[in-house]
């Protein structure tokens, strides 16, 4: 009976092992088609509405996809709380925090950093241009997330709780 | 020093920044903390704050300027003193745009930022054309922050003067001076006492409209005036004078139509509509003389109108706002020296 409760334990920790690996792959495309849509909305406000970044980025975090919001919002904290605060350090520090509870991965992070960078520093052409070559480099990512969405994800779903297997039939 | 407002309505009592304390929290720490570290008595009197890439910081005061080293004492060798990083100037344009130097195209293309409290920051940089035309800055590397203080009472020996004892109304009043002689700041007190009247001149207030176009009279932020301009003002913020005087003459049925720095052909052909809709001007230009305001042709043409009733020489002789004469304009001469030595007694330090 207990080797028996056992061998589920691990089937299932298996399983449940490989459905995070998957959800993993199949989250990062929809965090990366919020995050695009999150920069347009950025965009709009600043070419279009000159709203001021704190703003700006408060009005993006309260319409875009809950698991993106933290960014904007924390963002929008740090440079209204923190006297002298540079709209970089600000990003950057959200970002730090934001990573580790995101489904994105380095080459993503390096994309934002670089937006980071150039933030509320230019005319308006300028931001749109950043904003617009940040959105670019996040689709093409986009599209190499979906492919490889479709590749891994049913296959971790299935390798997690197979492999479970694997190590039960091996102790038993 | 803070200045404590007390608000008699519902018995709230707010500390009020002082005027360089508002200018010196938009700074780096480090640069703020070199000149908050300064006595008292240079901060009261400090008139403005020159950052230039690379070159030492220079802080301007009505006796000259300080240098500092990097204590944030006063240096006297050059090579001792502080100099400026591409960084501090980063944090600066940022710190006074908000991070949105974008929501600033027009500011940008002026040269300068006007902060809340109506301090001016200039900007200096590499400018981007467009059709021959500055279409931005880009490569900020010179801020020259101009503190703007408001002396409640520093027009008062001057209103007897703009007003005319008979009829009860003001005179079309024109100031002059070189920069840095305190302007905006008497005209700024001029505004305030007529809108909001002068018992001792038996004068009840008037509706006076006002053309910020630098934001530097009333200090406008997101549309509420920062400084005291009268209870019976209404500001037009932002707005170029021509066009300004104009809507205001057309909206707010003014008694009284005051601008700062008119200079443009546009601005005096603005005026000449003001004067022939029987409002009364108050207005200020750069001029040293009278001489010098004859030399300019669109001023040559307001000056053969016979318009301008008062002409009100500011200098830095004694101080700053300093009234120097007072022109009668009908008979082109100074008024009496003597009832102007009485103004000068009174004169309250700016």
């Amino acid at each position: 009976m207990l080797k028996i409760l056992a061998s589920l334990v691990i089937v299932s920790a298996g399983g449940i092992c490989g459905m995070l690996v998957a959800r993993s792959y199949s989250l990062r495309p929809v965090e990366l088609r919020s995050l695009k849509s999150a920069l347009q909305m950025l965009e709009t406000e600043i070419t279009y509405a000159a709203t001021p970044l704190a703003e700006a980025l408060g009005l993006v975090a309260s319409r875009t996809d809950y698991r993106l919001a933290p960014l904007f919002e924390e963002t929008r904290k740090e440079l209204l709380s923190v006297p002298g605060c540079t709209a970089k350090e600000a990003w950057e520090k959200a970002l730090y925090e934001f990573y580790p509870r995101s489904y994105l991965i380095g080459c993503d992070m390096a994309i934002l950093r670089s937006l980071g960078g150039a933030l509320g520093i230019t005319d308006s052409s300028g931001q749109s241009k950043h904003l617009r070559l940040a959105m670019e480099q996040i689709e093409a990512e986009l599209k190499k997330a979906e492919i490889s969405a479709l590749q891994h994800v049913k296959l971790w779903n299935y390798l997690g709780f197979l492999g479970g297997l694997v190590i039960v039939l091996i102790f038993y | 020093m803070s200045h404590i407002v007390y608000s008699t309505d519902n018995c709230r009592v707010t500390i009020k920044p002082s005027p360089w304390q508002e200018v010196t929290n938009m700074l780096p720490a480090s640069i703020r903390s070199m000149i908050t570290g300064l006595p008292l008595n240079i901060l009261e009197r400090l008139e403005e704050i020159r950052l230039r890439q690379n070159r030492p910081l220079i802080l301007g005061l009505p006796d000259g300027d300080i240098l500092l080293d990097i204590n944030g004492k006063p240096a006297v060798a050059p090579r001792d003193c502080y100099l400026v990083t591409a960084d501090d100037i980063q944090r600066v344009t940022q710190s006074i745009s908000g991070c949105s130097l974008y929501a600033f195209g027009e500011e940008l293309k002026n040269g300068f930022i006007t902060l809340p409290g109506g301090h001016r920051v200039g900007l200096t940089g590499k400018t981007v054309l467009e059709n021959g035309r500055v279409r931005t800055l880009k490569y900020i590397t010179g801020l020259n922050i101009r503190i703007s203080r408001e002396v409640n009472g520093a027009a008062s020996p001057l209103l007897p003067f703009i007003i005319d004892k008979r009829t009860g109304s003001i005179l079309n009043t024109l100031l002059f001076s070189p920069p840095r002689c305190g302007k905006t700041t008497i005209l700024r007190d001029i505004i305030r006492q007529l809108s909001n009247g002068i018992p001792e001149l038996n004068f009840r207030g008037v509706v006076i409209g006002v053309v910020d176009e630098r934001s530097e009279l009333a200090g406008c932020f997101q549309g509420v005036p920062q400084r005291e301009v009268g209870i019976r003002t209404d500001v037009l913020d932002g707005c170029r004078k021509a066009e300004g005087m104009f809507m205001l003459l057309r909206s707010m049925a003014p008694r009284v139509i005051a601008t700062d720095e008119i200079g443009t052909d546009e601005d005096f052909a603005a005026l000449e509509g003001v004067f022939n809709a029987g409002v009364k001007v108050l207005t200020t230009v750069h001029a040293a003389s009278l001489e010098e305001l004859n030399q300019r042709p669109a001023l040559r043409n307001l000056l053969s109108m016979k318009v301008i009733e008062r002409f009100v020489l500011l200098g830095r002789s004694k101080n700053i706002g300093t009234i120097e004469e007072i022109i009668d304009g009908r008979t082109m001469l100074p008024l009496p020296a003597k009832e102007v030595e009485q103004c000068l007694k009174y004169l309250p330090a700016l």
